[in-house]
């Protein structure tokens, strides 16, 4: 197993919440996203079509309760899980884990994102 | 293409095997099921100069409500059955399973098709199901000699349709509610259905969505021709537009132990609604919250009678759908007497199913379903 190599991406104080960079990680186009005050960054291929899913809108997970026969569905959003979805087709993806949120056999590849001396690296492992 | 094999008498292969056909119709007759109405329904039906008639349709027939004659203009006649010319008896019924070679039977009524599909008039669909529950239960239905029967749900009206469902928990007879998806507006997985859902999965009825011809003409736009057109496309739409609207709005997840069972549009549609229906989901999942996996598992969960079988279809192409849908989800199904009609045959003959598949089809499947 090779050591990890750490990819520069920007200045912490400069990566303000909500902005993403696009950096090259081993030949591959990869996100780095802030969103909430969390670094995430997954690759920016949809497993779909190929298209610039790391560019696409973030948002949270639609979830519904089933609260009694009869009743409306109750839908909200999971403010807990933050999401990606590519641009092209709508497809989306857990921020955290990469899985497609509606089949989690597929996984779009999230790399570890570190801040070393105020500067936000993505790890290539 | 499947080959004739002429060594083989098909009377014979049958014999071998235990037979349950899951969608048979009885062909009772408005005055029959008028004895048993409640007034006003009783009076008005009795005087409504439906005669005697079954399912004939002469007038029809010439002028079109349902795109033509379903004996298609004199061709199709049947010899162990009354239909189309007169009401059918318990007796025709027995004559007709063992024309076919069905050893226990699921009775469908027929003339609830045709009122399913109007929409405008639950008063009357439920007025009439329930004459139907008691008028079966006197004088047809005969579970230690293989008659079963579904119990009609006339869901526009759910009120009455809990009323139905109240009637028949313990009448042994009945194994199963049955709900006509032509003509469901708003479409069968709607909320409003909840309750009936609800209180078949604590009584254990399986829930029976058969599709139906009424209203055909102008299933979803008006101006075909022909029968062939709308009967093609028309029961296809009824059924999967209720497949679509149950597991979309999460049917399966609210009742988990509801066992759904879809009738009488084939089996080649099913591969196609669930690789279309996955599809979309992987790019809207958000507009279907309740779903713990892809549509296409709930909608393999489902059961399906297996008529009309596409049984000239490519043979890898029909096998291909077998393995798609499960034959663990498959009940053989006769439609008999209707003009389309399977004998066991169709079953039998595919040659990719083992001895295991086919007995299963036949009848492990509906046995186990219908706790018969």
């Amino acid at each position: 197993m090779s050591a990890e190599e750490l990819i520069e991406v920007k200045a912490a104080d400069a990566f303000d919440d909500g902005e993403r960079e696009i950096v090259e990680v081993n030949g591959a186009e990869v996100g780095v996203l802030r969103v909430d005050g969390e670094y995430h960054a997954v690759r920016n291929r949809c497993l779909h079509d190929c298209g610039p899913v790391a560019e696409g809108a973030v948002g949270k997970k639609l979830v519904g309760e089933f609260v009694e026969p009869g009743k409306r569905v109750e839908k909200d959003y999971d403010g807990d899980q933050p999401i990606i979805s590519c641009p092209w087709h709508g497809w989306s993806y857990d921020l955290e884990t990469g899985e497609q949120l509606a089949d989690d056999d597929i996984v779009l590849p999230t790399y570890d994102v570190v801040v070393e001396d105020g500067i936000v690296y993505v790890a290539n492992e | 293409m499947l080959e004739s094999d002429e060594s083989r008498r098909r009377e014979e292969t049958l014999d071998k095997y235990h037979v349950i056909d899951g969608d048979c119709h009885y062909m009772e007759s408005f005055h029959d099921v008028a004895e048993y109405m409640e007034e006003p329904w009783k009076t008005k039906f009795e005087g409504s100069n439906f005669d005697e008639k079954g399912a004939k349709q002469n007038l029809s027939s010439f002028f079109p409500f349902s795109t033509g004659d379903r004996q298609a203009h004199g061709k199709v006649t049947r010899e162990h059955s009354s239909y189309p010319d007169d009401p059918e008896t318990p007796e025709r019924i027995r004559e007709g399973m063992e024309a076919i070679g069905v050893d226990e039977t699921l009775l469908i009524s027929h003339l609830i098709l045709a009122g399913a599909g109007t929409t405008a008039d639950d008063d009357r669909q439920s007025a009439f199901a329930k004459a139907y529950i008691e008028y079966m239960l006197e004088e047809v239905l005969d579970p230690d000699d293989g008659i079963h029967g579904l119990a009609p749900i006339p869901y526009g009206d759910v009120e009455a349709s809990m009323e139905i469902l109240d009637r028949v928990e313990d009448e042994d007879a009945y194994v199963g509610a049955c709900f006509v998806t032509a003509g469901a507006t708003p479409p069968l997985g709607n909320r409003k259905y909840d309750p009936l859902y609800e209180r078949c999965e604590e009584l254990g009825l399986p829930a029976v969505f058969h599709t139906g011809g009424a209203g055909l003409d102008e299933y979803v736009r008006a101006g075909y021709q022909e029968m062939i057109e709308t009967h093609t496309l028309g029961f296809l739409e009824s059924n999967m537009s209720q497949i679509v609207s149950l597991v979309i709005q999460g049917v399966p997840e609210k009742f988990p132990d509801l066992d759904i069972v879809f009738m009488e549009s084939g089996i080649t549609y099913i591969p196609g609604l669930m690789t279309r229906l996955d599809e979309e989901y992987l790019k809207r999942p958000e507009e279907a919250p309740l779903l713990e996996k892809k549509p296409g598992e709930y909608i393999t969960d489902f059961y399906y009678g297996t008529q009309p079988l596409e049984i000239s279809a490519d043979t890898e192409y029909l096998e291909k759908c077998f393995d798609m849908v499960g034959t663990d989800s498959l009940m053989y199904a006769s439609d008999y007497p209707h003009w389309d009609y399977d004998r066991p045959t169709t079953v039998t003959d595919l040659p990719f199913l083992s001895e295991d598949e086919k007995k299963q089809i036949l009848s492990e499947n509906a046995k186990e379903v219908f706790d018969l």
